[in-house]
């Protein structure tokens, strides 16, 4: 036999095992999170979570936009490129869904990044398609360093408290889970 | 952190792929020892497979009838890809629904079945805590400890690193017991596993910066884990006592579904 099944049939093993869990009770009211501990919303970083990293872009439509300006809605930050297929295949999604929710406050920020990609290209696609929200042009990668971006698309929803409720890297992401996000971030308590 | 993996244009999702591959190594192991248990391969690797596709689609239609409203406005979605589409909890519940409907229409043990599994069970929690170090979740509270790492903008508690530990003390406990002839009662090996696992997150999850909390600051997971321990200690007890002897034996069987 297994030293480890002799164990249950000793006498000690029900009061032991009893004592076990009042130290893991007592364990759990010692370690409980203080306030604080575990809300990171506080600390800027590309993790739901935690606060959405401050930016700023020029936009293709003239002028600079910066996250600040968007506090108080909810907003999707998808970072792009016009030669990726996930991001070419979702951006009709985005489109949908932006003209579904834009007048309840979704703001739809699609940063491109242009330090991979050519600014022609980016808004010659952009016009195709006929998007309606702001194209920001990443032209020095900082946003892409900034939301630590390894793979394209990368969409990040933001709370209108500007913090991350979740971060979907890949793509193309269908128009019910952007729907069924966009609900929820609208829902979300500010 | 490393959540992708690029080769060349494709960009595969790290985290996921340890998963799979938790999987596979998990039920690799388990096969191998299921005929020391009198269970048959195959019949652990079609359990396991129809749990996995009941979890799939349970978790699909779950999500469909909750958020029904999303795919009115696009129905091509019912079949995207996106694992963002599954409801969790009735994944879950369709998962334990599909295994059980399979155990009792091939007459199986519940327990025994679950012996079998307890490799798998302790791989997967090992490449869970792996999947999280690669894609940054499960962060650990901030620390000024000297072994803390440096993620998400503070020195952290390496929490993912502490659970890949526990996650191989779990595996180290269960895995020789596979080769072993000398088999305690049926369900005996998965509650040891179960009590494990139980007591390492009720210790760990202190040190996680991202627990969902009581209003009192209690952590879910820290009293659910507790619970575990409770339930597997008393399970390990009872059958220990009073189970039912597994006989050793050896079967063939080539694997089929």
């Amino acid at each position: 036999m297994h030293p480890l099944d002799k164990i249950a049939n000793q006498k000690w093993f029900a009061p032991a095992s009893a004592i076990l869990l009042l130290l893991g009770w007592l364990w759990i009211g010692m370690t409980a999170a203080l306030p604080g501990a575990t809300t990171t919303g506080k600390i800027p970083a590309p993790q739901a979570g935690f606060l959405a990293p401050e930016f700023s872009l020029p936009a293709s439509q003239g002028g600079a936009v910066s996250l600040a300006d968007f506090r108080g809605h909810p907003v999707i930050i998808n970072i792009w490129a016009s030669w990726c297929g996930p991001c070419r295949a979702e951006m009709p999604a985005l489109q949908k869904i932006y003209e579904q929710f834009a007048d309840q406050g979704l703001v739809i920020l699609a940063v491109n990044a242009t330090a991979q990609d050519t600014e022609t290209a980016a808004l010659a696609f952009a016009r195709d398609l006929g998007l309606t929200f702001p194209i920001l042009l990443d032209r020095d990668g900082v946003v892409s360093r900034l939301y630590e971006n390894r793979a394209l698309p990368s969409t990040f929803f933001v709370g209108a408290d500007g913090v991350i409720t979740e971060v979907i890297i890949g793509g193309p992401m269908a128009v019910a889970l952007l729907f069924t996000r966009v609900q929820s971030l609208l829902e979300r308590p500010q | 952190m490393f959540p992708i993996l690029q080769i060349g244009s494709l960009a595969i999702p790290l985290p996921g792929l340890i998963l799979l591959l938790g999987l596979w190594v998990g039920l690799e192991i388990s096969e191998r020892g299921a005929r020391r248990i009198n269970v048959r391969p195959d019949d652990l690797y079609n359990l396991v497979f129809t749990a996995f596709l009941g979890g799939i689609v349970g978790g699909r239609v779950a999500y469909i009838v909750r958020f029904a409203e999303g795919f009115m406005a696009s129905p091509a979605s019912v079949f995207s890809l996106n694992p963002g589409l599954l409801y969790p909890a009735g994944g879950l519940a369709v998962a334990f629904f599909a295994a059980f409907i399979f155990t009792q229409r091939k007459k199986l043990s519940w327990l025994t079945m679950l012996d079998g599994l307890a490799p798998l069970f302790a791989v997967f929690l090992t490449a869970l805590a792996v999947a999280n170090l690669a894609s940054g979740d499960g962060f650990g509270q901030a620390s000024d400890l000297p072994w803390a790492m440096e993620l998400w903008g503070a020195r952290r508690h390496p929490s993912q690193v502490y659970e890949i530990a526990a996650g191989l003390i779990v595996l180290a406990v269960v895995w020789p017991r596979v080769y072993s002839f000398g088999q305690p009662p049926a369900g005996v090996r998965f509650a040891q596993a179960a009590a494990l696992a139980g007591l390492s997150r009720l210790i760990l999850e202190a040190f996680r910066g991202d627990s969902a909390t009581l209003p009192n600051g209690w952590r879910i997971a820290q009293i659910a884990a507790w619970l575990v321990l409770g339930a597997s200690l008393w399970g390990w007890r009872a059958l220990q006592k009073n189970g039912t002897p597994v006989n050793p034996g050896k079967i063939e069987g080539k694997r089929s579904l």
